[in-house]
């Protein structure tokens, strides 16, 4: 199946009992929003709870999604709240005190077995939690700036800013890092 | 390295890592069990306009019970101003409520810009309406006010979470902080309607304080009931 082809068709099903519908959209899915925990910094194991615990989230909220809508940005909105919370966890471990953003950029990177995934979490890292994660879904998901917006609770011109900002901070680190011999 | 560059980079990372066929056997596994057919949420205008009706119920049978004498002693002119002002601001705050229940919906304007240009545009429309600069009793009746306003945005803000109860936040704080914006301009709309101290500082200060006192409230609620439930998670 094509990226983002007839996931709204099975998500319909899925709100409809389907359970085929429900595994094939499983299978569909899972290895971006997988990626998605993945290029954040999180080991296998972590990303893999990170997956399950987000199916459960979206078995448990699936009304929520309106048929006609695309269901990417959902998809990508729950992911995301899943994740905060990890963080918020992993905020209350660490320090306790400080603030979630700092947290996501100075997390400890546990490299995961893909060289890819590994090239991209270098790329990424001198960005804000905030500019990694629009990149990622623009880039590494494939998704448009009115699905980022839509999974992220923002407008297209908050998304555009955004990534603007993000090339612009990794022209800089990367014009720096070629001098220095870094990259 | 230019942008084509790091695009390549980024791209080339959508066919690596992928979950073990084990992890999605079991996620299917998990919720086999529980799988029935689910009635989706109800579309976002109708939502809205139950939300835009009970701020107006509320507002409308608390100055009954309360009384009519604010809109009674004010001009024509500065009735509809400051009455199509909270109607439109009324509207948005719901519609941003119901989006904020809604994960994924797409959003023409970023929801904390625009309340707070609304909150603005309402300071405008009470400046322009009430310019007796005179200061009475600011604090004693402004506390009076300020109560009142809070204890009609109570029901709204219950209303409002009956109503939205099938909804998902994705940021709880956000969510209630916006809810608690709606219930608070129910609370200034009761005020608006009773209330007639027309004194500049009166209804710009405390009049306008119970929408910030209550959105606070009920970010600070809706981050409590969300910390709870995941506490109690199993």
């Amino acid at each position: 199946m094509q990226p983002g082809a007839n996931i709204e068709m099975l998500m319909a099903r899925y709100q409809q009992g389907d359970f085929a519908a429900a595994s094939a959209l499983i299978d569909h899915v899972s290895p971006q929003l997988y990626r998605f925990f993945a290029a954040q910094s999180f080991s296998r194991a972590d990303a893999d709870d990170l997956l399950q615990e987000t199916w459960l989230r979206i078995h448990k909220v699936r009304h929520t999604w309106r048929p006609g809508e695309p269901a990417l940005p959902w998809f990508y909105a729950i992911a995301r709240h899943i994740r905060v919370d990890h963080y918020r966890k992993s905020l209350r471990t660490v320090t306790g005190e400080r603030r979630l953003e700092t947290l996501a950029a100075s997390l400890p990177r546990i490299p995961s077995p893909s060289d890819q995934t590994e090239q991209v979490a270098a790329l990424l890292a001198p960005l804000s939690a905030a500019e990694r994660e629009v990149l990622e879904m623009l880039k590494v998901a494939g998704m448009s700036l009115e699905e980022v917006a839509g999974a992220t609770s923002s407008s297209v011109g908050s998304v555009k800013q955004k990534v603007h900002r993000a090339y612009k901070k990794l022209r800089k680190t990367l014009g720096i890092g070629q001098k220095g011999g870094r990259l | 390295m230019r942008d084509r560059e790091i695009n390549d980079i980024l791209e080339s990372a959508r066919s690596s890592d992928s979950p073990q066929p084990e992890s999605l056997t079991r996620i299917s596994a998990s919720i086999r069990e529980s799988l029935r057919p689910v009635r989706p949420l109800p579309p976002a205008w109708l939502l809205t306009a139950a939300l835009a009706l009970v701020c107006a119920a509320v507002a409308l049978a608390g100055a009954a019970r309360a009384g009519f004498d604010g809109i009674e002693k004010m001009a024509p002119w500065v009735r509809g101003l400051v009455f199509a002002t909270l109607g439109i601001f009324i509207v948005i705050a719901a519609n941003a409520s119901v989006k904020a229940v809604i994960p994924g919906i797409r959003r023409r304007f970023s929801t904390g810009p625009l309340l707070s240009l609304c909150t603005l545009a309402l300071l405008a429309a009470l400046a322009l309406s009430f310019r007796d600069y005179h200061v009475d009793h600011f604090v004693s009746a402004g506390i009076a006010c300020l109560i009142t306003g809070l204890l009609h945005a109570l029901p709204v803000a219950l209303l409002a979470g009956l109503i939205l109860r099938r909804g998902f936040a994705v940021r709880p704080a956000t969510a209630g902080w916006i809810a608690g914006t709606l219930a608070g301009l129910a609370g200034v709309s009761v005020l608006e309607l009773h209330c007639v101290n027309f004194e500049a500082a009166h209804v710009l200060f405390w009049h306008m304080a119970v929408i910030p006192v209550s959105a606070a409230i009920a970010a600070i609620a809706a981050a409590a009931w969300h910390r709870l439930h995941r506490f109690l998670a199993p």
